[in-house]
């Protein structure tokens, strides 16, 4: 078996499943912050895929794209918690 | 280090990035209330992605990428306990519901309601003084 | 920190000299330099960073020894059905005072799985962390105090 199988046939379908599983704590999540935290691993294991990804096909170029990713997750869920906190109901 | 090992190395941190990667994800499905959600997924899923980021840096063996490899693993190690840290008190401050089984609640009533500051009463073994004590 | 940077530096001549700008060869020009730095802690009056360097590093390899097993533990309670939690919300008195000590603390504690840091009082003297698996919470706070506390304060002084 190659790396290229190793990662196609198990690692990108385990990611996927966690996806998914992350994405049932989006829809479900009782309340707000819930949401923001499955948001988050949504993001991080998006940058997993991709570096999956780039080992699969070779190309070294998507590493900027799970750079980029992780500078705007922080972003992102900063800027969540923040308007949380600002904002009693919703 | 030959190109067998290498994968074989690859191979290995993919593995171990995934499956902490799929615990997180779980965890966040099984746990019962937001920081328990928190603290088992923030912490797996980032230990998963830093050693995914090994995984390339190993795989391509070039300086200028594994430099950038460590950088991001760097930088996610940095944020990742600051974003947890103001979504946990985002919310609590949201007063999120405690699992049941929670054993105990030193934070509860510590916050002034007006100024929103955080009293820091002190704990257990500094027991405060009885009034009658009179040495200030 | 400008010796740190003074060793970098040798790091990257002793690379330069020998003509090949890898991992190894930087890694290798670092130590070659610390060496330099160490014997020469006298003259350049170096001696705190040339105690602190093994100091960091053994700090590094503890906080990563110990996350992993965190993390297995944490696994293995995500994995198996039954559940045997026993989260608390706990108030931990600083010794720390330093902004710098506290946020390194309180990373240090969010990133081991099973603990999360909360908040910091106003006036800087309590964290509170909310934990996945206390007995007793006296135990579970002289734990932080005595693991990462300490360790956090040796490498400050």
């Amino acid at each position: 078996m190659t790396l290229t199988d190793l990662a196609l046939y198990i690692i990108l379908p385990i990611l996927s499943v966690a996806l998914i599983l992350a994405v049932s704590r989006l829809i479900r999540g009782p309340k707000m912050p819930d949401r923001v935290v499955a948001l988050d691993l949504m993001v991080t294991l998006g940058m997993g895929l991709i570096a999956v990804y780039a080992i699969a096909t070779d190309q070294a170029v998507f590493l900027d794209v799970a750079t980029v990713l992780a500078l705007i997750s922080f972003l992102g869920t900063t800027a969540f918690a923040y308007y949380l906190q600002r904002r009693p109901e919703a | 280090m030959s190109i067998e090992t290498a994968d074989l190395v690859t191979a290995v941190l993919l593995v171990i990035g995934a499956f902490f990667m799929f615990v997180g994800a779980v965890g966040v499905v099984r746990m019962p209330d937001l920081f328990m959600r928190m603290s088992a997924t923030t912490k797996s899923v980032t230990l998963g992605v830093s050693f995914m980021l090994a995984a390339v840096a190993v795989h391509f063996n070039e300086l200028g990428l594994g430099s950038r490899a460590i950088a991001t693993i760097v930088f996610v190690f940095i944020t990742a306990p600051i974003a947890a840290h103001m979504i946990g008190r985002a919310g609590y401050a949201r007063q999120v519901e405690l699992w049941h089984g929670t054993i105990a609640d030193e934070l509860r009533g510590r916050y002034d309601p007006e100024t929103g500051e955080l009293i820091s009463k002190p704990p257990v073994h500094h027991p405060e003084r009885l009034p009658s004590d009179g040495t200030d | 920190m400008t010796f740190f940077l003074l060793n970098v530096l040798l790091a990257l001549a002793w690379a330069a000299l020998t003509g090949q700008l890898t991992p190894e060869n930087l890694i290798g020009g670092f130590l070659v330099g610390y060496a330099l730095l160490a014997f020469s802690r006298r003259a350049l009056g170096c001696t705190s960073y040339v105690t602190k360097v093994p100091k960091v590093i053994s700090f590094i390899l503890y906080f990563a020894v110990e996350l992993f097993r965190a993390n297995l533990r944490v696994a293995f309670e995500v994995l198996t059905p039954r559940q045997r939690m026993r989260p608390a919300i706990v108030a931990i008195p600083l010794d720390i005072r330093r902004d710098l000590e506290i946020t390194l603390l309180a990373s240090l504690i969010t990133l081991t799985p099973g603990t999360l840091s909360l908040d910091v009082s106003s006036d800087r003297r309590v964290l509170y962390v909310h934990s996945m698996y206390v007995d007793d919470i006296d135990v579970f706070r002289r734990e932080i105090k005595d693991g990462f506390e300490r360790r956090v304060k040796e490498l400050f002084t």
